[in-house]
């Protein structure tokens, strides 16, 4: 029996309630609309509420933080103190509210979606590149710094965040089509490290550092996970390291290749980061005195000094540090607590899934979510080089958290599903 | 279709779980603990000292104050105007606005503004210095009005104002544009007047603004100490009025000076020196000619160091900072010394023949009267000023005493005065000197002394031999009204007796009553005075050397004429130096009783009543003094007429003088003023005509006693005498500019000085 239908039908006909009119026998559409209908009655139904609660915990907490850490430089730079807060919090309203819906909508028919999705997602990477690096069209691609994130098709967005998840979504159809040939080659290394290398490389060609590894990771995750034999995660990860190495030297020897100086700096600065040129050294630097004046119990919510334009972007990549500052070692430890809650749900939903695509599909936005926490915290803290990854829910930037918000609403719908099924 | 979730699935999945949860957050929370709690206090220790601001709130400057408590110099708030463009460049129409607003409120070019307003990165920058209350009214109405908060702010400072001007510019000195003391008394005394700035530690953020923290801890400023001078403004102004009277009379080219002092305590009363300037506009050169010569020339640096050798000329203080030769008013000092010695009394005589040759000189050094004074006792030596009776004197005393005096006097060492750039003198030492140094020394020439130590040396010979220690500043005050400093009133040492210093007083009294320093004779007052007319020697060969190669050129002598005395004789008080820097030879007077004596005997009349000194008249002098005009407006005619007459008054009408019962309108003099004895009032009667009332005042300049009191009738006026009329003696001042309308009746003051060219010609030229 296809597991896509037997699923499907579980939501279609919830056993909890019968239909208004049993004897009636609608037409289609009627049938469907009232479906839907019905469907949004019953937004609780089969939500698993653990997750629910995490994910409006851990926003509303990221808004306050935001709030908290981007007053000053908004007030600052945008003569606005609500500026970054107000955007954000419309986008989280927002976020949730497609979230909820997305719950309510069958994420098997994001089979039929994965290959299209990451159809248009190779051509937006495409495009930032023509626009960015080619053409310089700032209009379109905007720069920032040596990067070339964004793209602005009247409103302006990161490909590289669809780009996550156009891969987890394409993964997790693979390796639930490919379930049985995932210990060979042919199925279970060649079609995925194209598809890896492919999205890998666009992001990497924006200069997008963090991006690329995340992507990796992610990448190197499912296929582990979806049954790809170990010993090509050892050929992968040696001809990784080569690539890097070669790129490491190459851009360190070449005067053009900014990329290169600019990542081996990094690594400098990582080692240490209150030795070397200050301007160089600076956001880390704010960074740990922002974390070190927080002390175990911190200055108090809305306290920081460091958010007074020492810390550069407090509202973004550093929020974190902000967070230390204000709330201290212990208001961090139930952050990250919060995080690894979030990640035991995730995990745990994905695993009680009724098929491979849900679970595969479940534990790729999991995965994604506690990965990009846990780096974006290490960065913060120094405890590796910066990457410029930003932290789910905190961190401003309508894209990254209205994709996130998409994709725990796709993570609902499988707790759902699956719950729904088990009853 | 695989089923979902399989047992390598599970394991796969929580052992990634696992590890990114352990090692991920377990790496992040160790790290955490690493810099939160191990290296805590470090990075809070580094982030507070980086988010701390020291802003320096500026301590008012103390005022100065003259001796009768009148405001010399004292700071005010004023305000800079600053721009805080980062705040405005994003916005056009508010740009516009504050372009236009401010320019117009500071006039200044609005283009200007404009442009400055654009730029984004800037969060300070000054567009005007110092604005006052008002212009800090009309900006903030200004901001007020078109709701500007940030972008326009108005930061607290101070500035300097000198309410008298120029009045004892070179004793203040002046302040620069951070309030900082540049010359006079505000350099001098920086530390006390400065006060001590506070302190406001502050919260800022990262780009060195304030921050909303609780957080600010203030030392609140401590405001400077004020100074209370001994100077006394009046006396100061006296001063200043007449040396300006001399200068321009005299046509003197390279500046004066005169400095009064109280004997006893070496306080400073007044100190006035020419050049001045103004310390609220430094920067301006005040001399007019010099201004018109420089603005001639080319742009360039000859013209910027013409502009700086001007304004360092004019900020410069001639009293303190500038050596002369004394010339004959040292002989005041050498007269001292034989006295105090014992080697003269005042009746020892010496016989003057004209000069004196010196073994070793070719040429003989003559005294000013090339005839010889004949036998004179020393009485009548040093009223002669007779140079060879000086000589004489140094003979008698020798290298060792002259020197050993010279240094007792004072003359060898700074005085110790409180203005700054006190010079030092030059003077031969004891070892080195020639007997022609000595004699020439003996009577003031070939040493460079400062004025401020020749007036020290005065106030010892008249205050019973005693050296002062000169000084400007009575005492220091602070804000809160406690005396903090007194000035030093005791005596550095005893120079001479109080019997030699009686007996010099008396010979000096006598040498302004009927000597060669007549000129500063003031009735009413024991004046005791001794003129000096210094041979500018060294400027001489300088001229010389300069045209070596123009056979054409005949260097000509340069002149000092000072004049130098205390009064009153029965009780000195007051000392009084004036002197004149290269007096105009052309138009005839370059000595000391003639160019300097009026302006002292000017000065003297004046300051000595207002400092409260008693008047005393000789007989001679009961004679001639003047008396107050009673009062007769209101009277009918004929009563004035009887009034008047019993007051031994003469009188004229003005107007309709055929009725005796005609009511008396006005008179001249006024009633209260001074009339001369045997003098007369001008009545005006109802329906006078001003033609009939004015005349023109006659230039009375170079007319003896009896032909002024001749013009002065005619022309309906009546003349004030000051000074000495006898032997020659011809108007050298007049109260009243000539050319002047005055109604008739008027009394014009007129000073008398002999036209006595004594000292001059001394030093035996070369060629």
């Amino acid at each position: 029996m296809p597991a896509v239908g037997r699923t499907a039908r579980g939501l279609d006909q919830p056993p909890r309630r019968a239909p208004r009119s049993p004897a009636a026998q609608p037409e289609k559409r009627k049938q469907r609309r009232r479906k839907m209908k019905y469907a949004l009655f019953s937004l609780g139904n089969g939500l698993d509420m653990p997750l629910f609660v995490f994910v409006m915990v851990l926003l509303a907490v990221g808004l306050v933080m935001l709030f908290s850490a981007s007053y000053a430089v908004s007030y600052y730079s945008q003569g606005d103190s609500y500026y970054y807060i107000s955007r954000q919090g419309a986008f989280a309203a927002f976020g949730v509210v497609a979230m909820l819906l997305i719950s309510l909508f069958d994420y098997h028919r994001f089979h039929k979606l994965a290959l299209p999705v990451a159809g248009v997602t190779v051509v937006l990477l495409v495009m930032v590149l023509v626009f960015g690096p080619l053409l310089h069209v700032k209009q379109i691609a905007p720069p920032e710094g040596v990067a070339y994130r964004w793209l602005n098709l009247g409103v302006q967005f990161q490909p590289s965040e669809i780009a996550k998840f156009a891969l987890i979504l394409l993964f997790a159809h693979m390796i639930s089509i490919y379930a049985e040939k995932m210990g060979t080659f042919r199925y279970g290394v060649l079609p995925f490290v194209g598809v890896l290398g492919l999205f890998a490389a666009l992001i990497f060609l924006e200069n997008h550092m963090s991006g690329t590894l995340i992507v990796l990771a992610l990448g190197a995750i499912m296929m582990f996970i979806g049954g790809t034999k170990p010993r090509w995660f050892v050929i992968g990860g040696a001809v990784l390291v080569l690539l890097l190495l070669a790129y490491l030297s190459f851009g360190g020897k070449d005067e053009s290749g900014e990329g290169g100086v600019y990542q081996m700096n990094r690594i400098a600065v990582w080692l240490n980061p209150f030795e070397g040129d200050p301007d160089d050294t600076w956001q880390t630097r704010q960074s740990l005195y922002a974390i070190g004046s927080g002390g175990l119990l911190g200055v108090g919510l809305g306290q920081s000094r460091q958010k007074y334009l020492y810390l550069p972007m407090p509202y973004n990549d550093f929020i974190f540090a902000v967070v230390c500052e204000e709330l201290g070692l212990v208001g961090a430890l139930v952050i990250m607590l919060l995080f690894a809650l979030l990640v035991w749900r995730g995990v745990y939903i994905s695993l009680n899934a009724k098929d491979r695509f849900g679970t595969m599909l479940g534990l790729g936005i999991t995965f994604q979510v506690g990965l990009q926490a846990v780096l974006n915290i290490c960065v913060v803290t120094n405890t590796i080089p910066n990457t410029g990854i930003s932290l789910p829910f905190f961190s401003s930037g309508g894209t990254s958290l209205m994709m996130l918000l998409g994709q725990m609403g796709i993570l609902l719908n499988i707790s759902r599903s699956s719950n729904v099924e088990k009853t | 279709m695989a089923k979902g979730t399989t047992e390598k699935i599970r394991r796969k999945a929580l052992g990634i779980t696992a590890a990114l949860i352990i090692l991920g957050f377990g790496a992040a929370a160790a790290s955490l603990f690493n810099w939160q709690i191990l290296r805590g206090e470090e990075m809070r220790a580094k982030a507070l000292e980086q988010s701390l601001m020291n802003t320096t709130l500026p301590a008012m400057r103390g005022s100065i104050y003259d001796a009768t408590g009148k405001v010399l110099a004292q700071s005010a708030s004023v305000w800079t105007v600053v721009l805080e463009p980062a705040y405005l460049a994003g916005d056009e129409a508010l740009r516009r606005t504050v372009a236009s607003g401010l320019a117009s409120i500071l006039e200044l070019d609005e283009a200007e503004l404009y442009e400055k307003t654009g730029d984004k990165s800037s969060y300070y920058t000054v567009i005007k210095r110092k604005v006052e209350t008002d212009i800090r009214d009309k900006i903030n109405d200004f901001k007020r009005k078109n709701k500007i908060d940030n972008g326009v702010r108005l930061i607290d400072d101070y500035k300097r104002y000198y309410p008298y001007g120029t009045v004892a510019s070179n004793v203040l000195g002046f302040t620069g544009s951070d309030n900082q003391g540049l010359g006079g008394l505000e350099s001098e005394y920086e530390a006390e007047l400065s006060g001590s700035a506070g302190r406001l530690i502050a919260a800022k953020n990262g780009w060195g603004t304030d921050m909303p923290f609780e957080y600010e801890q203030v030392v609140e400023a401590e405001n400077g100490h004020d100074l209370v001078l001994t100077i006394d403004e009046t006396v100061q102004s006296i001063l200043e009025k007449y040396l300006a009277q001399g200068i321009e009379r005299n046509n003197v080219a390279a500046g004066a000076v005169a400095i009064m002092m109280d004997v006893n305590t070496g306080g400073i009363i007044g100190l006035a020196t020419n050049p001045s300037f103004d310390p609220n506009d430094p920067f301006t050169i005040q001399d007019q000619k010099l201004l018109t010569e420089i603005a001639a020339m080319p742009d360039g640096d000859e013209k910027d160091k013409a502009e700086s050798n001007a304004l360092n000329l004019q900020w410069r203080n001639k009293a303190v900072s500038d050596t002369y030769y004394p010339g004959s008013v040292f002989k005041m000092c050498t007269g001292s010394m034989a006295l105090e010695e014992g080697e003269i009394t005042e009746n020892s005589q010496y016989t003057c023949t004209g000069g004196e040759k010196l073994e070793g000189v070719k040429d003989p050094i003559h005294c000013w009267q090339r005839a010889g004074h004949g036998t004179t006792t020393f009485r009548e030596g040093l009223c002669n000023s007779c140079n060879p009776w000086f000589m004489h004197i140094g003979d008698l005393l020798g290298v060792d005493r002259f020197c050993k005096y010279r240094e007792a006097f004072g003359f060898t060492d700074e005085t110790g005065i409180d203005l700054p750039g006190e010079a030092d003198s030059l003077y031969h030492p004891a070892d080195t000197m020639l007997p022609i140094e000595l004699a020439t020394e003996c009577f003031g020439q070939n040493f460079s002394i400062t004025p401020i130590q020749m007036i020290s040396a005065c106030a010892a010979v008249a205050n019973g031999g005693n050296l002062v220690r000169p000084h400007v500043v009575d005492r220091i005050v602070d804000s809160n009204g406690n005396i903090v400093k007194t000035a030093d009133t005791s005596y550095r040492r005893q120079v001479i007796s109080e019997e030699t210093s009686s007996i010099m007083t008396s010979i000096l009294q006598q040498n302004a009553a009927s000597g060669t320093a007549k000129g500063g004779y003031v009735s009413g007052y024991r004046i005791c005075g001794k003129t000096g007319t210094s041979e500018k020697v060294a400027k001489f060969y300088e001229d010389k050397a300069k045209h070596a190669d123009d056979p054409e050129y005949v260097a000509e002598m340069e002149y000092i004429a000072s004049y130098c005395g205390f009064a009153p004789a029965e009780n000195p008080q007051y000392a009084l130096l004036v002197f004149f820097d290269e007096p105009d030879r052309a138009l005839g007077n370059t000595g000391g009783n003639a160019v300097a004596g009026p302006i002292f005997s000017a000065i003297m009349q004046e300051a000595l009543p207002y400092l409260g000194i008693e008047v005393k008249y000789t007989e001679d002098e009961y004679d001639r003094l003047d008396m107050v005009t009673p009062s007769v407006v209101g009277l009918t005619i004929a009563e004035a007429q009887k009034k008047l007459e019993e007051q031994g008054l003469g009188y004229d009408i003005v107007g309709n003088g055929e009725d005796w019962e005609n009511k008396v309108v006005e008179q001249i003099p006024e009633s209260g003023s001074t009339v001369p004895k045997d003098g007369m009032v001008v009545l005006y009667t109802q329906g006078y005509g001003m033609d009939e009332a004015l005349v023109e005042v006659p230039d009375f300049f170079g007319y003896d006693f009896v032909n002024a009191s001749y013009l002065a009738y005619v022309q309906g006026l009546q003349i004030s005498v000051n000074g000495v009329t006898e032997d020659g003696a011809v108007v050298s001042l007049q109260g009243v500019e000539p050319g002047e309308k005055v109604k008739q009746g008027t009394v014009i003051s007129l000073t008398f000085a002999a036209e006595l060219n004594t000292e001059t010609y001394v030093t035996d030229l070369p060629d």
